[in-house]
Order: structure tokens, then C-alpha cells, then sequence
């Protein structure tokens, strides 16, 4: 997990590997990552690999970004297998305008 | 926080599902028409497939994902269930079981051997994945509500692909309800904390949304509101993100189903079922050593205590000796496991076998909830394959022999299981031709282990077969010889401090059994002085306790047997056989100890009392030495002796048997 620091900006790059397998230490990163910026951007591999756990988690990421008084954002929309995963889990239906924001920026699918 | 491996979850869990797997196709193959079972494999495959892709065990859930099919065609009703078919899902069983331990290995060439051989099964040439057509006139629009258990994640459900199959079942609107995820710092991440509302269009009945959840349905929260619709009803397809229900039905009338899955409330099953904890096998052997220390700690507290005038301090003694013993017999329950995982296993041995053979067997078993030792039921898994092995192989006969000789056309195989005084004794029973002494005996005098002619029992002769180096050359088939020889079976047996009984008839049949101590780690114990040195006899073994006065034993001197209720009983005096150099004490006292009918009495100088004996493995140079099993380390440090209990009445027995020969 590479952590870059520029100005104001803190950038987070996730592993390739974002299931369940592999996703108790993305939570404790994401954690201390949070707690340590105002302002945190996810940044996710070209050839992740996402299941429904990394969804869940970046949703209790922004709960407790949200509660903290801080901001998350991904650095890139959702594509590919991320936005593959966000259909198949039921997450596009119904979404919010906050919800596509985050996720799709602006709303729009890639 | 710990977090469980997942990996390591999903290889447990799939371990448990493919022995399930195993026993329901063995179960099926008894009764082909079992639609239970049918739905039982269905189920496992269903279950394996799942958590397979959700661990990244891609190879397998593809391979598995063909069985599966063929199954579901099955349980359709497209397709008969056939021994066929049972037997090419069993190879690929075995396979599933490499996919799931070696998932990077060189599989591929295996996978599509056995895929053929699992297509030939089900229709001849035809493809098992082939999906069925279905198609209804009129369709139904379902509202369902669904969760699946916060620990579904961990134990490798994939909620996923089964959103994926509610959408194959129609025209499906899913929407993910996020409000109970909790906040990061609260999150436990393999948790899963998602719920969701489905709109289901579709033509097939409820019974196919119940088979969406089939291997959850336990454990999972399901409502189901069904509505029913117009035959002609317009389907739309769900855009991404409507705002409102895209599915436009003509709701004729609404009326709320109570769900098929038992919710947690339902039965308690749920509660149940979080009742148990998993715990690693190597966490119970480090608190069982912590255990036996503990013990050793208590005796040596009790020996203070016991000379100390303090009566505070015997009293925190005796407190500390009672939650000791308690805390002992709490471990030692926990280490016990069914031997119902030890027996499963050979289903499926008697199965492939009796295919190897061409012979019909039948295996019954008995006793499966007989509780052993872990370490105990590991260790004997060996032993008892080569012995059933041996049963189906030399002891049955082939169906015109047996039906040559007035016997039914499958031979019998019956193993067993049942406690007996702090022993296992587990039975290999068979129906088969018995075995052929003048035989044994003919190649125990071939290969000189006995002498020509020599005076045996029917037991001694037998014992023969255990001995190294004798080999039933002409018997050996394809079958035996895979490593494990009886003296091997012996030797572990030995090792358990177990013993082995053979009964024969010839015609009949033949029946092994092993007497195997319950437990391994810690056992009750009778400390003895002989001369200066302290030995323990293991409780369950002791019958009774006699005095020798002097004038008795001089009277008995140069017979060695002491008269016990109208029974000559032959005795051994330890002083003698550890020559201790010793003189004895004036009360002597003799320990009669048995296994099963043979007795033996065992001459000591003093009994000093029961013992929890914690048993340390003898070093290896002493491995060789019979008359004791282990050893244990006492209150004052002191290491005291264990007494082989199987050798000694070995030793006896072989006493008496001299005399009388010497009339």
C-alpha cells in the first residue's frame, strides 16, 4: 500500500487485491490513513480486484470520514471490475446523489 | 482485533462440505431414488462452488461448477440419478479435494478427464452444464427482503452470485440496502452487514427463489411477498438507476408468504449454531500442556501442603487439587471427538474396494458417537484402513464363493466403536472365510518365527500376523502392500498403550479388535514404591489390591500364583523383575491388573496412593524398553515410571503358561 503526501492533498493507493481475503489490513491502513488527513483520496490499481467487502468498507469509510468531519474521494469513477461489482451488489440501483458522486462522479458511468 | 485466516476458514469448511458431499453420494448409492440426498450434494456442490470463487479458487469453482449442474439436472428430474453418475462424481470429489489443497497445481488435463467421464454419466456424450428450458405463461412479481448471516463472508458465502441467479430467474430490480454498515472504525471488514430488496419478475415458481438461497436458507433472513400478475404483463428491463420500480406489473391480487428460511427466531437453529467456536487443534494441545503442568504444579503444592502444619495452606491445596481435577476432566472432554469422521472414511474405502474387487460389501458401522482422544482417533486412522482393507481383500469371498457356501452374495464388513473402562474398543468384524491357521502357522515356521510344532493358542497364532516379516506373500493383491503392514498396525497400536484381540472362524469370519486407551495426554493413576524407586500403574487397568504377608509370598515362592476367589491368578514380582536388590517389606502388596479377561498381579512394596499422571514420552533411548509406556514427573520432582500394562499381563500370561506346561 504506497501512501503519497503532496501539499494538501493525501493520496492512498489500495493493493490490487481488495476481496475478502485480503481486506482485514486495508481496513487498518484505511483507518490510520483517515485519522492522520483532512482529506483522503482512494486510488485504486488499473487491474484491481474488488468483491463486495471492498464495498462495504469504503461505505464505512465515508460514515466515519462523514462523522470525523473529513472527506473521502476516489481518484478515478468507478470502471471496470469496481463498477462490475457495484452493479452486480445492488449498489447502482437506487443510488443517491451523493452515492453517484462518490462513486461515479457526477453520476456518470464510465 | 484477530481476524481469522480466510483461507485457512474456507479450507476447513471445505473439507467438512466434501466429506459431506462424500457421505451423500455414498447414501445415494444405497437408494438412487433419494431425493434428499439428491438435494443434500446439490446443496454441497452449490455451497463449494460459492465460497470457492469468493476465496479465489477459480479452478475449483469451475470444475465444481459442472458437477453442480449435473446434479441440478438431476434434481430436476431431467436426467436419473445412476451409479454412474455417483461414481464419476465421486472421482471428482477426490479431485475437488486437490483443487482446494494445491489450487496452483497442474490440474487441467485431471479436470477435463473427469469431466468427460462425469458427461458420459449423466447423458452419454451430452453437455452436464446444458441448462434446462423453462418457461411459464404466466409470471409473478416477488418483493423479497434478504440478509445473509454477519459471519456469511468469512465462512465463504458470496452473496454475489446469488444476486446473479435471482437475476437469471427474471426481469430483477436489486437495490443494496447500506444503513446498518457500520462506521470504519467499528467495522469488522469480513462482516457482512448488507441487506437487500429485491422486485422480481418472473415465470418460475417460488420453489426456484428458495433454491437461489438453498445452502443459506438456515441460517439467513428472507421475506417473500408474492404478487401475483397478468399473464401478458409488459416487461420493461431495469435501467441503472430509476428512480422509481422498473418493473410495470397488473397487481391482481397481494398477499404477504411467509418465508421458507427460517429466520434466527424460528427454531433456535441459528442461535445454536453461533453457539460453537472453531478453535485451531494446536491451541487445544498448548492448553493441554498447560494443563499437565498445571497438574504437576498441584502435586507438588499438595506434597508442601501435606507436610506442612499450615492449615490455610491446605486448604488452598485442596482447592487447587479440586479445580485442577475439574479443569483436567473439562480439557480431556474437550479433546474428545466422534469417531464418526474416523469411520465416514471408510465408505468410501469399502466402495472404491468393493469396485476393485468385483465383490458386493456392505459396511455397517456402529457406535459412530463414541467419543476418543483427537490425537487418539488421528493415530488410528492408518491402522484400521489396512485392517479393513485386509478384511475386504483376503477375509471376504467373491460373491459365487460365498454363495457357493450358503452365504448371501455381499459379504459384510461391520466396524464398531464403544466404550469399556476408560478404553476405546473399536472392531473390525467381518463374514467372511476366517483365517486359515494351518496357514499362518505353516509360514511362521517357514520364515522362523516359531519352531516346528511349537504349542500355541489360537491367540498366539494369530498374534502371529502382527509380527514383522510375516507375509502372506501369495494373498497379496493390488490392495495390500500400500505401505502399511500389520506388524505397522501393531507397532501404532502398541504406541496408542493399546492392545489387539483376534477371534476367528473358519467359515465364519473374522473379528480384530483394538482396545485403545481414551486418552493420551493425562490418565489416572496408582503410584506404588518398589524397592526405592516410585512407579504408576494406570488406574483404569488396576481391579483390586491384595496383602502379601512374608509367609505368603514364601509359601508361593517358585509358583508365583496367588489364589483369588477360587481363580489361580499369576503374579509378578516387580522387585525381582526391576532387581532392585532390594529386601522386600514386610506387608507386600499385590496391584491386580487386567486387560479384558487376563489378569495379572503385580507384587509392590508399598501403596502409596492415586496419582494424576501427566505422561511424558520416553527419550528415545529407551524407546525399545516394554515394561513401562512413559513417564511422569511427580510433586518432588522426581520422575516416576508407567507401567505397560498390556506387556506385563503379556508377561504373566506367558508365566502361567510355562508352569502349567511344566505341570
Amino acid at each position: 500500500m504506497n501512501i503519497a503526501n503532496q501539499q494538501n492533498e493525501a493520496c492512498l493507493r489500495l493493493p490490487e487485491n481488495l476481496t475478502v481475503r485480503a481486506i482485514v489490513p486495508v481496513r487498518e491502513d484505511m483507518l490510520k490513513f483517515i485519522d492522520a488527513h483532512e482529506a483522503a483520496t482512494i486510488e485504486l490499481s488499473d487491474d484491481v480486484q474488488v468483491d463486495i467487502s471492498f464495498i462495504q468498507i469504503i461505505e464505512a469509510a465515508r460514515a466515519y470520514a462523514g462523522t470525523a468531519g473529513k472527506h473521502i474521494t476516489l481518484a478515478q469513477p468507478a470502471s471496470g471490475a469496481l463498477l462490475e461489482t457495484l452493479r452486480r451488489s445492488g449498489f447502482l440501483e437506487g443510488m443517491s446523489d451523493d452515492d453517484a458522486k462518490f462513486w461515479l462522479h457526477q453520476g456518470k458511468i464510465q | 482485533m484477530s481476524f481469522p485466516d480466510p483461507i485457512a476458514v474456507f479450507r476447513t469448511e471445505a473439507a467438512e462440505l466434501l466429506e459431506q458431499i462424500e457421505a451423500g453420494l455414498l447414501d445415494l448409492n444405497v437408494n438412487l431414488g433419494d431425493k434428499d440426498q439428491v438435494d443434500a450434494v446439490f446443496r454441497g456442490l452449490h455451497t463449494l462452488k460459492g465460497s470457492g470463487a469468493m476465496f479465489g479458487f477459480e479452478a475449483l469453482a469451475a470444475f465444481t461448477h459442472h458437477c453442480e449442474t449435473a446434479f441440478d439436472r438431476v434434481r430436476k428430474g431431467e436426467v436419473p440419478a445412476t451409479h454412474a453418475l455417483v461414481t464419476a462424481v465421486l472421482e471428482a470429489k477426490d479431485h475437488m479435494r486437490a483443487l482446494v489443497e494445491t489450487p496452483a497445481g497442474d490440474h487441467e488435463a485431471m479436470s477435463e478427464a473427469l469431466l468427460a467421464n462425469l458427461r458420459r454419466a449423466v447423458d452419454g456424450s451430452g453437455d452436464p452444464a446444458a441448462a434446462p428450458a423453462f418457461a411459464g405463461p404466466s409470471q409473478t412479481l416477488f418483493k423479497l427482503r434478504f440478509s445473509l448471516p454477519q459471519n456469511a463472508m468469512a465462512n465463504g458465502t458470496n452473496p454475489l452470485p446469488l444476486l446473479d441467479e435471482l437475476r437469471d430467474l427474471g426481469t430483477c430490480r436489486i437495490v443494496a440496502d447500506r444503513s446498518s454498515i457500520p462506521a470504519l472504525d467499528e467495522l469488522v471488514p469480513t462482516d457482512l452487514h448488507i441487506a437487500w430488496d429485491v422486485e422480481l419478475l418472473t415465470s418460475e415458481p417460488r420453489s426456484a427463489i428458495d433454491d437461489v438461497f438453498i445452502f443459506v436458507m438456515d441460517d439467513m433472513e428472507l421475506s417473500v411477498e408474492e404478487i401475483a400478475v397478468a399473464a401478458q404483463a409488459p416487461v420493461v428491463a431495469a435501467p441503472a438507476r430509476p428512480a422509481t420500480p422498473a418493473v410495470a406489473v397488473e397487481t391482481i391480487a397481494s398477499a404477504p408468504v411467509t418465508a421458507a428460511a427460517a429466520p434466527a427466531s424460528g427454531d433456535g437453529k441459528s442461535a445454536k449454531a453461533n453457539e460453537n467456536v472453531r478453535v485451531p487443534a494446536e491451541r487445544l494441545d498448548e492448553l493441554m500442556d498447560r494443563v499437565g503442568e498445571l497438574v504437576i504444579a498441584q502435586s507438588r503444592l499438595s506434597q508442601l501442603a501435606g507436610g506442612s502444619g499450615d492449615l490455610t495452606l491446605r486448604a488452598v491445596s485442596e482447592d487447587v487439587e479440586r479445580l485442577s481435577g475439574e479443569l483436567r476432566d473439562t480439557m480431556m472432554v474437550l479433546r474428545m471427538v466422534p469417531v464418526t469422521h474416523l469411520f465416514s472414511r471408510f465408505r468410501r474405502l469399502v466402495h472404491d474396494l468393493a469396485n476393485e474387487t468385483g465383490k458386493r460389501i456392505e459396511l455397517v458401522t456402529e457406535g459412530e458417537t463414541t467419543e476418543v482422544d483427537k490425537s487418539v482417533i488421528e493415530r488410528l486412522a492408518d491402522p484400521l484402513v489396512h485392517l479393513v482393507r485386509n478384511s475386504c481383500d483376503h477375509g471376504l469371498e467373491t460373491a459365487d464363493e460365498r454363495l457357493a457356501s450358503g452365504k448371501t452374495e455381499a459379504g459384510h464388513i461391520h466396524l464398531s466403536a464403544r466404550q469399556q473402562a476408560g478404553e476405546v474398543i473399536i472392531t473390525i468384524k467381518d463374514d467372511g472365510r476366517g483365517i486359515n491357521k494351518d496357514r499362518v502357522r505353516a509360514k511362521a515356521e517357514a520364515s522362523g518365527l516359531i519352531a516346528a510344532n511349537a504349542s500355541l493358542t489360537d491367540q498366539e497364532l494369530y498374534q502371529l500376523i502382527f509380527q514383522p516379516g510375516f507375509s502372506t506373500a501369495s494373498e497379496v493383491t493390488n490392495l495390500s502392500g500400500r505401505g502399511v503392514g500389520m506388524d505397522v498396525v501393531k507397532r501404532t497400536i502398541d504406541a496408542l498403550r493399546g492392545t489387539i484381540n483376534v477371534v476367528s472362524r473358519p467359515g465364519e469370519g473374522s473379528e480384530i479388535s483394538l482396545a485403545i486407551p481414551l486418552t493420551l495426554a493425562i490418565i489416572d493413576g496408582l503410584l506404588v514404591r518398589v524397592g526405592n524407586g516410585r512407579y504408576v500403574i494406570p488406574l483404569s487397568a488396576v481391579e483390586e489390591c491384595l496383602e502379601l504377608s512374608v509367609e505368603e509370598d514364601m509359601r508361593s515362592r517358585g509358583r508365583s500364583f496367588i489364589s483369588l476367589r477360587d481363580s489361580l491368578v499369576p503374579f509378578l514380582r516387580l522387585r525381582d523383575l526391576f532387581r532392585t536388590g532390594t529386601k522386600p517389606d514386610q506387608f507386600q502388596k499385590v496391584v491386580v491388573i487386567s486387560t479384558g479377561s487376563e489378569r495379572v498381579g503385580l507384587v509392590v512394596d508399598q501403596i502409596i496412593g492415586d496419582h494424576q499422571t501427566v505422561i511424558k514420552g520416553m527419550s528415545k533411548l529407551h524407546h525399545d524398553v516394554a515394561t513401562f509406556s512413559g513417564a511422569t514427573i511427580l510433586g518432588d520432582g522426581d520422575v516416576a515410571l508407567i507401567l505397560d500394562v498390556g506387556h506385563l499381563v503379556a508377561e504373566g500370561q506367558q508365566q502361567e503358561a510355562h508352569l502349567r506346561a511344566a505341570g
